[in-house]
C-alpha cells in the first residue's frame, strides 16, 4: 500500500469531480460556443490578467469565463491523470491496476477530443452528451483507482456469504447501469434546450422515469446492505451515503426542474437555476461514483452463499 | 480482453481525430447545405405603377415590463449600458415595434406567383451593430445572398452566432475595434435567430427573405413596404414571442396601381384565428428549389 499513491488518486477523482462541476456550468451558462476556437480560446491558453502582469491572453469575461475556465480545469486534469499513470507504473505493483490507469490516460484524452468536436461542429446533441457521459465515466475510473489503492482495500477483509434471496452484488449493478442511463438520459435533457428554451416534456418524462427506477434499485440496495450487515462499516458506510446522496439529489431534482420552468422567461440565465441545476448534476455523479464504490466492495467482500453455489452446481436438485 | 479493449480504444481516438480534423477544416460557411439564390424565372422589374402595404401593429393587454439585465459578467457592458433592458416586447403608446412584416405569398395583377419572380440583390450591405452590448437593430431583414454586416462598436468581444435551419449556421468571435464580419445567407429563411454566446442575453433576429417587399415596425409599430407591384398578396407579421420560434399572423391584402393598402395586426392578448405559432423556415413563396433534388 503507497499511501501518497493513494493521496494522488483521490486528488485526481477530486479534480475530476471539479471539472464536472465546471462543465456542468458551461452548459448552464449557454457558454459552450463563447469561443469557436478550439483547443486555444481566441489563440491564446494563459487568462488576461492585468493586475498580475499578464496583459496578453484570454478576457476571461462573460462566458469566456466559464468556457476557457473549463478548458483550463481539464487541461489540469489532463496533467494530473498522466501523473497518476507515471505514478502508477512506478509504484503499484498490481498489472490490473496500472492497465486501468491507461484506462483512464486513453479515457482523458478521448474526452479533450470529444470537447473539441463539440465546439468545432457547433454543439450537436449526441457529441454534446457523449461528452457529457464519458466525464461520469472517467470520474468513475478516477474513484475505482482512489478504492483500489485505499488502505480499506487492500487490508484482508473477512468475507460474507450473501443472505437472502436478492443477492446484493447483482443489485448494486443494476443500480449502477441505472444510474449510468440516468446519466445519459440526463445529459441529453440538459443539451436539447438552452436555458431560454422549454425541456422537451418526452425527455423530462424519462428522466423522472429513470429517478424512479434508480431510487428503487439503489434505495432498495443500500437499505439490505444496512439490515443484513449492520456491523460491516466497509458496506455500510457507502450504503448510507448512497441514500442520503439519493435524498439530495431527488430534491435537487424537484428544485432544478422548479427553476428551469421559468428560465426561458427569464433575459439570462440566472443564478438559482444555474446553481441548483448544476448541483443536480454534481450530486449525481457523486451517487454513480458512490454505487460504484459500493459494487465494488461488495464484489470484494461478499460471495454467493453455499446454497446458491450449491444450486448453480446441481440445478436439476432443486 | 485487455487486447479488444486497446483496438478498441486506437479506433476511437484515430476515429476522432479524422473527425476532428476534417471540421477543423471547413470554413463558417461551409458548414450546411447550401442553395443558391434562384437564377431563372421572370426577372421583376418595376412598371412605375407599384403600390403600398402600410399599417400599425397593436399591442393588446398590458405589455410586459422589460427585464433589467445584469451585466456584471462583463463590467464593459454595463460600463456601455448601464440600464440594459430586454427588449423582447417593445411597446409604446399600445404599439408593438420590432415585428417583421413581409409579403409571404401572392400574385401580380398579371397572375404571376411572387415567389416566381427573380429580384436582383441590393449591392448595398444590412448592418447588424453591437452596441452597449445589446444588437441594433433588434430584428432586421436581408435579402437573399445580400451582405449581412456585422459591427461591433462596443469596448468588448463579443461572438456572433446565427442559428439557421436552412442556410448554413456560423459562429465567429469579433474583438472590440475588430473589422466588420460580412456574410451572405443564401436560401430565405424567416427568421434566424441570433445570439451571442459570451453575452447571453444579446439576441437578434434576422429574416432572409428572397423580394425586396418587407418592413420591420417602429417604435411606434408602424411599417411601409413600398414598390409592391398591383395585385393580390398574403401579408404576415412576425414578432418573436408567444411561442417557441415566435408567433406569426396573416392577412391578404389587395393593392391597386398606386394604391396603397392596409394591414394592421395585433399581438398580445386574445389571439385571433389566424394566429400561426412557429417561424417558417421553409420557403414561404413556393420558390423554386434550384440546385436541390
Amino acid at each position: 500500500m503507497n499511501k501518497r499513491l493513494h493521496w494522488f488518486a483521490l486528488l485526481v477523482a477530486s479534480a475530476t469531480f471539479f471539472l464536472i462541476v465546471a462543465g456542468a456550468l458551461v452548459t448552464s451558462h449557454a457558454a459552450g460556443l463563447a469561443t469557436p476556437d478550439w483547443p486555444l480560446t481566441e489563440g491564446a491558453f494563459l487568462p488576461k490578467v492585468e493586475s498580475l502582469g499578464m496583459r496578453t491572453g484570454v478576457n476571461m469575461v462573460g462566458n469566456l469565463f466559464w468556457e476557457h475556465g473549463h478548458r483550463m480545469v481539464a487541461t489540469t486534469v489532463g496533467l494530473l491523470t498522466i501523473g497518476l499513470v507515471i505514478f502508477l507504473f512506478v509504484a503499484e505493483k498490481r498489472q490490473w491496476v496500472r492497465r486501468l490507469g491507461l484506462l483512464a490516460l486513453f479515457g482523458v484524452i478521448a474526452q479533450g477530443l470529444l470537447g473539441g468536436l463539440t465546439v468545432k461542429l457547433m454543439l450537436p446533441l449526441a457529441v454534446s452528451t457523449a461528452h457529457a457521459t464519458l466525464a461520469q465515466l472517467f470520474f468513475c475510473v478516477t474513484v475505482s483507482l482512489a478504492v483500489f489503492t485505499s488502505a480499506s482495500w487492500m487490508r484482508e477483509q473477512p468475507i460474507r456469504e450473501e443472505q437472502g434471496s436478492l443477492p446484493l452484488r447483482y443489485l448494486c449493478v443494476a443500480a449502477a447501469s441505472a444510474i449510468f442511463l440516468q446519466l445519459i438520459i440526463g445529459a441529453t435533457l440538459r443539451h436539447s434546450a438552452t436555458w431560454d428554451q422549454h425541456l422537451p416534456t418526452d425527455l423530462l418524462l424519462t428522466h423522472v422515469g429513470g429517478a424512479v427506477a434508480v431510487t428503487v434499485l439503489l434505495g432498495s440496495a443500500s437499505l439490505l446492505f444496512l439490515r443484513r450487515y449492520p456491523g460491516e462499516r466497509f458496506l455500510t458506510r457507502p450504503a448510507k451515503i448512497a441514500l442520503l446522496l439519493l435524498a439530495v439529489q431527488l430534491l435537487l431534482g424537484i428544485a432544478a426542474y422548479i427553476t428551469r420552468l421559468g428560465s426561458p422567461n427569464d433575459p439570462q440565465p440566472l443564478n438559482p437555476m444555474i446553481g441548483i441545476t448544476v448541483a443536480h448534476v454534481a450530486c449525481g455523479a457523486l451517487v454513480f461514483a458512490t454505487t460504484i464504490v459500493l459494487t465494488l466492495r461488495s464484489f470484494k467482500v461478499l460471495r454467493a452463499s453455499d446454497l446458491a453455489l450449491t444450486l448453480s452446481a446441481s440445478p436439476q436438485r432443486s | 480482453m485487455f487486447k479488444q479493449i486497446k483496438v478498441w480504444l486506437v479506433l476511437t481516438t484515430i476515429l476522432s481525430l479524422v473527425a476532428l480534423g476534417s471540421s477543423c477544416g471547413k470554413t463558417a460557411n461551409e458548414g450546411g447545405p447550401t442553395e443558391p439564390a434562384a437564377t431563372t424565372g421572370k426577372a421583376y422589374t418595376a412598371k412605375g405603377d407599384e403600390g403600398t402595404v402600410s399599417g400599425a401593429i397593436s399591442f393588446n393587454g398590458t405589455a410586459p415590463t422589460p427585464k433589467k439585465i445584469d451585466t456584471s459578467a462583463d463590467p464593459a457592458c454595463g460600463t456601455a449600458n448601464p440600464n440594459l433592458q430586454t427588449e423582447d416586447t417593445s411597446v409604446k403608446d399600445g404599439k408593438l415595434a420590432n415585428v417583421f412584416v413581409y409579403i409571404k405569398d401572392g400574385a401580380t395583377a398579371d397572375g404571376t406567383k411572387v415567389g416566381d419572380y427573380t429580384y436582383s440583390t441590393p449591392s448595398g450591405a444590412v448592418t447588424l451593430d453591437q452596441k452597449g452590448c445589446q444588437y441594433v437593430p433588434h430584428v432586421l431583414g436581408v435579402q437573399v445572398n445580400q451582405k449581412f454586416r456585422v459591427t461591433n462598436s462596443d469596448p468588448t468581444q463579443h461572438n456572433i452566432h446565427p442559428n439557421p435551419k436552412s442556410n448554413p449556421g456560423w459562429n465567429q468571435t469579433q474583438p472590440n475595434g475588430a473589422a466588420a464580419i460580412e456574410k451572405t445567407f443564401a436560401r430565405h429563411e424567416v427568421l434566424i435567430p441570433v445570439k451571442c454566446d459570451q453575452h447571453p442575453w444579446m439576441k437578434s433576429y434576422v429574416a432572409v427573405v428572397k423580394h425586396p417587399f418587407f418592413a420591420v415596425t417602429a417604435d411606434d409599430g408602424t411599417f411601409v413596404i413600398k414598390g409592391l407591384p398591383p395585385g393580390k398578396y398574403t401579408v404576415a407579421a412576425w414578432h418573436e414571442k408567444g411561442g417557441a420560434n415566435g408567433t406569426e399572423k396573416t392577412m391578404e391584402v389587395t393593392v391597386a396601381a398606386n394604391g396603397t393598402a392596409k394591414a394592421d395586426f395585433a399581438f398580445g392578448d386574445a389571439p385571433t384565428a389566424s394566429n400561426r405559432p412557429g417561424l417558417e423556415m421553409m420557403p414561404a413563396l413556393d420558390l423554386p428549389m434550384i440546385g436541390r433534388h
